[in-house]
């Protein structure tokens, strides 16, 4: 590696490092590849296909949120005026991104129970939670509110990623498609 | 040369630096940045065992070790078509492997303040220990450690990263690193003669 330390003796010079460089290799058990090599073919397909389902399950829970929404303003809502920025605009920001990150929640847990996972989805599913639990962790170590924004917007970002994941496994079984066949809602589109 | 064959469980190889040293040829990575399935199973055929090897000594446990094999590897196939070609590429396949498993040992058990505090002892006038030790042996002991101090351990003196190096990637300063070091060493001396210890009337009984 470059910069090596010169005041160091060389690492690999010493008995420890030969003795630990001696160990055997490992392999893993079992083979990685055909998961890898999974992935790596659903990443293949076709951009349409790969980019519609999930549109569409994004374009569904947009409405899913909007329309009891507008069912319970039943009155029209005067104009809110415009108001400059204050120095609230952080704490208001982040109450917006905790209600957001709970209705998410909420309809991903829903979805999630109503529908059987395809594997592929299921494996993009878990790496996306690994990133949330990531956030979480993270999170846990910000100081104050001008910390803890940007990753709550990260942590609403993904959560919108996983909603539309978990809701290509409730489009598959809402409408019970095979492959290569369009959902019926996005042939409404064309 | 691009190192493909098959090192089979009966003939295992020593691990050093060395066995993530492989150069693959710039037609398989032409092909690989095409998105070829071949050209990126030839690639991970051939970096699988330092890669799964150097996750498995960070992390410690052989499924979380599998996840970041799995996990890195899939970095690398999103990520292959940014590779220019400036920097060895098994230096940067190793890199995205050393950040997976410290992201996930900072995930898992928020290890990055992971230190112990037993003080140096300085050695004593026996030869170390790991020169009579076996392989089990020896890896017993290495997987006894602390989670960062086995990787920082492993990182100096198996993978070759300078203290500058560890520091830069761990967050931590020059001197940590070096601490952990040393005390890698301090603390696998003396678990390695306590085991001796511990088996020894063992072997006595049954000589």
């Amino acid at each position: 590696m470059s910069g090596r330390d010169h005041l160091d003796i060389h690492p690999s010079a010493t008995p420890l490092a030969a003795a630990l460089r001696a160990l055997p290799e490992a392999a893993p058990m079992p083979d990685l590849w055909p998961d890898l090599a999974k992935t790596l073919a659903e990443r293949k397909r076709p951009r349409w296909r790969r980019y519609a389902i999930p549109l569409g399950a994004a374009a569904a829970l947009a409405i899913a949120l909007l329309v009891p929404t507008l069912a319970t303003h039943e009155r029209v809502e005067a104009p809110i005026a415009w108001t400059p920025v204050t120095t609230n605009a952080t704490a208001d920001e982040l109450a917006a991104l905790h209600d957001r990150s709970r209705t998410l929640e909420r309809w991903i847990a829903a979805v999630s129970a109503r529908a059987p996972q395809d594997g592929r989805d299921l494996m993009a599913a878990v790496e996306v939670e690994d990133l949330i639990g990531l956030v979480d962790v993270q999170l846990g170590g910000a100081n104050g509110d001008a910390d803890a924004l940007p990753l709550w917007r990260q942590r609403v970002a993904l959560l919108e990623d996983l909603a539309a994941i978990r809701g290509n496994g409730a489009a598959f079984a809402a409408t019970g498609e095979q492959d290569g066949v369009v959902p019926a809602s996005l042939n409404l589109l064309n | 040369m691009l190192a493909t064959e098959s090192r089979g469980p009966a003939s295992p190889e020593p691990v050093s630096a060395a066995s993530f040293q492989i150069d693959v040829p710039d037609l398989v990575l032409a092909r690989a940045r095409r998105g070829e399935a071949r050209a990126l199973e030839t690639i991970y055929r051939a970096f699988e065992r330092p890669a799964y090897t150097l996750a498995l000594r960070m992390v410690g446990d052989a499924e979380s070790a599998r996840e970041v094999v799995h996990d890195a590897m899939l970095r690398l196939i999103e990520r292959i078509g940014q590779f220019r070609g400036d920097a060895p590429f098994w230096g940067w396949l190793r890199q995205i492997v050393v950040n997976e498993s410290l992201m996930r040992l900072r995930k898992d058990r928020g290890v990055a303040f992971d230190e112990f505090d037993d003080a140096d002892e300085p050695p004593g006038d026996a030869p170390p220990p790991w020169l009579l030790a076996d392989a089990a042996r020896l890896e017993r002991a290495l997987m006894r450690l602390p989670a960062m101090t086995r990787s920082v351990l492993w990182l100096h003196h198996v993978e070759e990263y300078t203290h500058q190096e560890i520091a830069a990637m761990t967050g931590k300063s020059v001197s940590f690193s070096k601490s952990q070091v040393a005390r890698g060493g301090t603390r696998l001396r003396r678990l390695l003669e306590t085991e001796t210890k511990e088996s020894a009337p063992c072997l006595a009984a049954t000589i």
